[in-house]
């Protein structure tokens, strides 16, 4: 990383030099324009590439910062340097305005997203049409002194948007590599698992947004003394917001640098046929280039290069020489304390979706080191329990005292951040991510935040310790059901959980595939976890658990020593149905 | 001295610079002067960029036919700033900087001019420019206007139209003023606001859209309902047609509305905008082609513009104040024998020009002149200057259905 | 403020629903090739103009009627957009990168436009242009009341045809989980071709109504992007009735907002309208 950061000193610093060259100040101009753009994309790309939150208005944040630096420079002689943190600021506080409540509403996700961000825009560019900030004529920035940086404008305007576009890019290569750009690409693949995962979404989607929306602003209050002339118009078209897009999706949306590539692409194509014979063919040609650009090189151009293997062939595994049917015979284990303290209580916890009850009254506690089987019919409300537990639903009434704290409705992250992981019964990878960097970012975030090193050590090992530590550079649709299965449950342990909650992590698994699941399992309470465990596979359960909670129609209706509890009436009834005679 | 007389005095101008071009016996030879400039040849502006790319090109193809300039050959460089004013700043420094052009002039539409205006105050070149249009924002010394405005458009010219109404059969007791927000026609209606006032027009309505509106239909309506004696629509482009097509929709049209800049072709083509006047400053008929050199120019105009395909192949506003910017240029040049922009710029300051659209002067405010603008009227599918009366077509007058 | 008769207030309601009908009509193919197939076809706007020209050449040279003309290009369109998904089919191109493609090919497709038309303006003198109908005191033109017309057929031919057909119901199994659906015997692939072209159609059909009451230039094509984006994802992607009501909404909010108040303020009033409705309901309609 070190490395990186040196070779973009080195690269602006030797840009900073070319002022001094004494070249017809021209492609100083040229040059600004360009790295005009790379402000504008990178800024963009920090938000919606990286966390896909797709905005259409980076324009209005743009321009914001145009009339931020108008108003104050023309209207009141505020002399430009100091225009632009000012820029900045308004640009970054209407973000947060908009964020703050749109980030809130749950559903605002993908389309919605950009249509709210589309919508602003029109609304402030009339706002600004229609009040004194503009109102008509355009704001008029010729008298406006431009501070003497270089030898002559020319210099001093891509001095300024050097410095900018190096500090963006750096900033965006920066937030990559830490936690928040980690957290923005599982936001980006799946939010509500990376929210469970321990990733604050809705802090790192606000930073995210005030961070792009910033520096736009500081680009639009640059561009305003350069244009000098500033008009409502031409400052919120459809050409910004249009353009970024197409620039980072140009250079890949993926890679810090991408959207600078495709910046610098763009701008160059389009300014290559100007001369006025080409001007309306060369324009057909830069369409053509970028239609196949983007169909040969669908990652961008700086996009990793998809292996085109095929999925690998179901289960290659060498099947253990047990029988079917034989349980794996226990190995020696620390037998769990009748009295060891309760690490999970679930007091009247109830749960309601649009009128079916799906938990009530549901009351019982985990003990810490002891694995828990959870049972009952489908519909029953297992998974509800999980998903309220881990936070992704509020219970309706009731208390979860986890560690003697009541974490009932705390934010996903935060019961994560406290040593509770769950998996999925349908695993939900980070499909965009590596395998090693779908534990990874578990590492990151869990009970020990580690750096991204450290996280990428750990996750090294807690692949290997789930038989993938060959598949660790390989995108999770290349693995079957079974190798998602233990990437789920790696991804958990990373984490470094006190408490993990298994969502029917063997359905869907052969046999010999399930005693290895069910090894991995024991393999997991041997590091000292408390588990939760959903399951319909009855010889797993009875292998494993030392004490299951039987739940029907959102109730419990037994709870003990698997077998008894197996044999109850109540659950006997539940499962089979009314015995024909009493 | 009264325009008549100066308009003959330009026309004797003309023919006396003619003759001695012509006399020359060689062919321009020498190295090229090299004139630059950017126009928007693609972009939303490009309908009316390829107009001017067609008027430099036959203006460059005459120069070179006689005597070139200084004797000479001139060669055009222009190149497409795409409708983006950012993009003309960069282009004009390239010319400037990199190809080190001998003299620049000016593109096309306020936007780009002022970026280029910058530029040329930069590098103190002479900046000659035929579509500028907010006088008061024309700050640079060496710059200078064909585009006749005057420097205080927002006064002189509703003043210009009102008094056209005024001598006509119903002079307008009711004015109602709607208007674009577009930068260069905001002003102006603004303006026409103030001067209705000074003049005892009451104001019935007032309204504003933002320039892309789409819906004309409300607009129309609340005009209907007003029922102005006199519209004033501050129009560019298509918007006129646009008000015009939603008012006839309601079954509706003011006897007497003008519309400020109008694309020229569709209006005069709407079955729908007879009797609608606007503003120019050239129209293809007498007294304007009595002049020859008009007259040559509107030919061959006509027959290269058909040749490229436009709808519209006459001249008007945007090609005559093109066309001016050339003469303009090559008046200096040829009166000062160098290609100096301060030498050119001190000239110009002190000297009027004549040119297709009269006699020009640099020597008011911004410098800017007289204010030259007319107002035109659709009439039977033609559009034939009605006021002042001394450049009127002949025997036309301001029809009030 | 202004208080509006009640003439006034109608004529605008109607100016607005008349828009509204243009923006859904240029919003449907849109929708639908967002929703059922995940592509964002910015080209989408550029066939629309294409077809607009096509109608404007063929009834103004070829002397044709203008609604005739669109029995001329939609089986050219048809094509058009077979050929389009043909390519992304090929190189299996993602929702996000299919903006970009279309963008490509939208510029083609503009200086394409302004090579063979220039980029002055053209307009379709049509005999529609001047008959108008009157029902009490409002006048309600025909060209316009031809686009309503249109677009309330489109969509609810669309909307039954996705609803009740088979071809309809694998549709829209296909665009929600492809593997499933071809589990199913859904032959996706064919479908997405004839969902392609009859995508393009729609375009063609929004072209004819931009030539009937719109004056046109090649840089037009960008002018409505803003607007038609907003209605089709208010509307709902891949809902066929969403359009119509989007851009009803939007255009009658900005109608009587320019007949009650400053015209200029129209834009603030129906995109803060949208903002609250996403808001408070995503999703509506």
């Amino acid at each position: 990383m070190i490395r990186t950061v040196v070779a973009l000193v080195v690269v602006a610093a030797a840009l900073a030099m070319v002022p001094l060259a004494g070249l017809p100040p021209f492609y100083e101009t040229f040059l600004y324009l360009v790295f005009h753009w790379i402000v504008l994309a990178t800024s963009w790309n920090i938000l919606s590439g990286y966390s896909g939150y797709l905005s259409f208005g980076h324009g209005a944040f743009f321009g914001a910062g145009v009339y931020a630096t108008a108003t104050l420079a023309a209207h009141y002689e505020v002399p430009f340097l100091w225009t632009l943190p000012v820029a900045a600021a308004v640009a970054a506080v209407l973000s947060l305005v908009i964020g703050l409540v749109v980030f809130r509403v749950r559903r605002v996700r993908g389309e919605i997203f950009a249509l709210l961000t589309l919508a602003v825009t029109f609304v402030l560019a009339t706002i600004i049409l229609n009040t004194p900030i503009d109102g008509g004529p355009g704001v008029y920035l010729s008298a406006v002194p431009l501070p003497q940086i270089g030898p002559n404008a020319s210099s001093t305007f891509y001095l300024l948007a050097l410095a900018l576009a190096f500090a963006t890019v750096l900033i965006a290569y920066l937030v990559c590599g830490a936690r928040l750009g980690r957290g923005l690409f599982a936001i980006h693949d799946d939010e509500d698992v990376a929210e469970v995962m321990g990733v604050p979404t809705y802090r790192f989607k606000l930073a995210a947004f005030a961070l792009s929306c910033a520096l736009a602003g500081i680009a639009g209050g640059i561009h305003a003394l350069f244009v000098s002339y500033v008009t409502v118009g031409e400052t919120f078209s459809i050409t910004v917001p249009l353009s970024v897009v197409l620039m980072s999706i140009l250079g890949g949306t993926r890679h810090w640098a991408g959207p600078a590539v495709g910046a610098a692409v763009i701008t160059a194509l389009m300014y290559a046929f100007t001369a006025s014979d080409y001007a309306i063919a060369g324009k057909a040609i830069v369409g053509l280039v970028l239609v196949l650009v983007i169909l040969f090189m669908p990652r961008g151009i700086l996009g990793r290069r998809r292996d085109r293997t095929a999925p690998a062939a179901p289960h290659a595994e060498p099947a253990t020489s047990r029988r079917e049917n034989e349980v794996p015979s226990a190995r020696a284990e620390p037998a769990v304390r009748a009295d060891a303290p309760a690490i999970l209580e679930i007091f009247d916890l109830a749960k309601a979706f649009a009128g079916v009850q799906a938990l009530s009254n549901v009351t019982f506690s985990v003990r810490d080191g002891e694995v828990l089987g959870l049972l009952g019919p489908n519909g029953s409300g297992k998974s509800t329990l999980i998903n309220v537990v881990s936070g992704h639903y509020r219970p309706d009434a009731g208390r979860i005292l986890y560690r003697g704290i009541d974490v009932a409705g705390a934010p996903g992250h935060r019961i994560a951040r406290a040593g509770i992981a769950r998996t999925y019964q349908i695993p939900r990878p980070f499909s965009q991510m590596t395998v090693r960097d779908n534990v990874a970012t578990a590492a990151m975030f869990g009970g020990a935040t580690l750096s991204r090193s450290a996280a990428e050590r750990e996750a090294t090992r807690w692949l290997e310790f789930a038989r993938l530590g060959d598949k660790a550079g390989a995108l999770p649709d290349e693995l079957n059901l079974h190798q998602r299965k233990f990437l789920e449950l790696a991804r958990a342990l990373a984490f470094r959980p006190r408490l993990v909650l298994l969502d029917e992590v063997l359905s869907g698994l052969n046999p010999s595939e399930i005693d290895s699941a069910v090894e991995l399992v024991r393999d997991i309470r041997a590091q000292g976890a408390t588990i939760v465990l959903v399951e319909h596979v009855m010889r797993a359960v009875m292998a494993l658990c030392d004490r299951i909670v039987v739940l029907d129609h959102g109730e419990v209706i037994a709870e003990g020593a698997p077998a008894e509890a197996m044999r109850s009436p109540a659950v006997v009834t539940a499962y089979l149905g009314a015995p024909a005679h009493a | 001295m009264n325009v008549v007389a100066r308009t003959i005095a330009a026309l004797v101008a003309s023919c006396i610079l003619a003759a001695v071009s012509g006399a020359a016996l060689a062919a321009p030879s020498g190295k090229p002067i090299r004139i630059g400039s950017t126009l928007a040849l693609t972009g939303p502006l490009a309908a009316t960029g390829q107009v001017h790319k067609i008027v430099g090109e036959i203006y460059v193809e005459q120069l070179n036919a006689k005597n070139g300039l200084l004797g000479r050959p001139v060669e055009w460089i222009v190149r497409d700033d795409q409708s983006k004013p950012d993009l003309a700043r960069t282009l004009y420094e390239q010319l400037i900087t990199v190809d080190k052009v001998d003299l620049v002039i000016g593109p096309y539409a306020t936007g780009a001019i002022l970026s280029a205006m910058g530029v040329a105050q930069r590098y103190d070149k002479l900046l000659i420019h035929h579509t500028f249009g907010i006088p008061n924002l024309a700050k640079y010394e060496r710059q200078f206007p064909t585009w006749s405005l005057g420097p205080e458009p927002q006064n002189t010219f509703p003043n210009t139209v009102l008094d056209a109404l005024a001598a006509s059969p119903k002079p307008p007791k009711t004015i109602a003023v709607v208007t674009s927000k577009f930068p260069s026609v905001h002003f102006l209606s603004l303006g026409a606001r103030e001067v209705a006032k000074k003049r005892g027009v009451k104001e019935v309505l007032f309204l504003e859209w933002e320039f892309g509106n789409r819906d004309y239909g409300p607009i129309a309506a609340r005009i209907k309902e007003a029922n102005p004696d006199f519209l004033w629509v501050g129009a560019i482009g298509l918007e006129g047609n646009q008000l015009i097509e939603a008012m006839k929709k309601l079954d509706y049209m003011p006897k007497e509305h003008f519309y400020l800049y109008p694309a020229p072709g569709p209006m005069v083509k709407s079955p729908d905008a007879n009797y609608a006047l606007a503003g120019t400053i050239f129209e293809e008929h007498p007294p304007f082609t009595s002049n020859p050199q008009a007259e040559a120019f509107i030919k061959v105009f006509n027959e290269r513009a058909a040749k490229a395909g436009l709808p519209d192949t006459a001249v008007d506003t945007q090609a005559a104040a093109s066309y001016s910017t050339w003469q303009v240029l090559e008046a200096a040049v040829t009166a000062t024998k160098s290609l100096d922009d301060k030498v050119l710029a001190a000239w110009l300051k002190k000297n009027e020009v004549g040119t297709i659209q009269g006699i020009l002067r640099f020597n008011g405010p911004n410098n800017y002149g007289d204010d030259l603008m007319r107002v035109k009227q659709v009439q039977n599918g033609r559009w034939v200057v009605v006021w002042p009366k001394s450049v009127a077509a002949p025997g036309a007058k301001l029809l009030v259905p | 403020m202004n208080v509006p008769s009640a003439t006034l207030l109608g004529q605008a309601i109607l100016s607005g629903i008349f828009i509204g009908a243009l923006y859904a009509v240029l919003g449907l193919g849109l929708s639908l090739a967002w929703g059922l197939l995940g592509q964002i076809n910015l080209a989408h706007f550029a066939f629309a103009f294409l077809g607009a020209y096509l109608t404007y050449q063929l009834a103004t040279v070829g002397g044709l009627d203008p609604l005739f003309t669109l029995a001329l290009i939609a089986p050219a369109f048809f094509a058009l957009g077979v050929a389009m998904q043909w390519l992304f089919t090929r190189f299996r191109v993602s929702p996000l990168n299919s903006l970009l493609v279309t963008f490509g090919l939208t510029v083609i497709v503009e200086t394409l436009i302004q090579a063979i038309w220039t980029a002055d303006f053209r307009r379709l003198e049509s005999g529609y242009a001047d008959v108008r109908l009157r029902i009490g005191t409002l006048f309600v033109p025909l060209p316009e009341l031809l686009t309503l017309g249109i677009a309330i057929a489109l969509s609810l031919s669309v909307w039954a045809v996705l609803r009740y057909t088979d071809v309809g119901r694998s549709m829209r199994a296909a665009a929600e989980d492809a593997p499933i659906a071809a589990a199913f015997g859904v032959n996706e692939r064919l479908l997405a071709y004839v969902l392609s072209g009859v995508c393009a159609m729609l375009a063609g059909a929004a072209g004819l109504c931009l030539a009937l009451s719109q004056t046109l230039a090649p840089a037009q094509i960008y002018a409505w992007i803003g607007v038609i984006f907003a209605v089709v994802m208010m509307g709902g992607p891949g809902r066929a009735l969403g359009p119509l009501a989007a851009g009803i909404v939007i255009g009658v909010s900005e109608a009587v907002t320019m007949a009650v108040t400053a015209p200029a303020w129209a834009p603030v009033v129906s995109f803060t309208l949208l903002i609250l409705l996403l808001l408070l309901r995503p999703g509506k309609t």
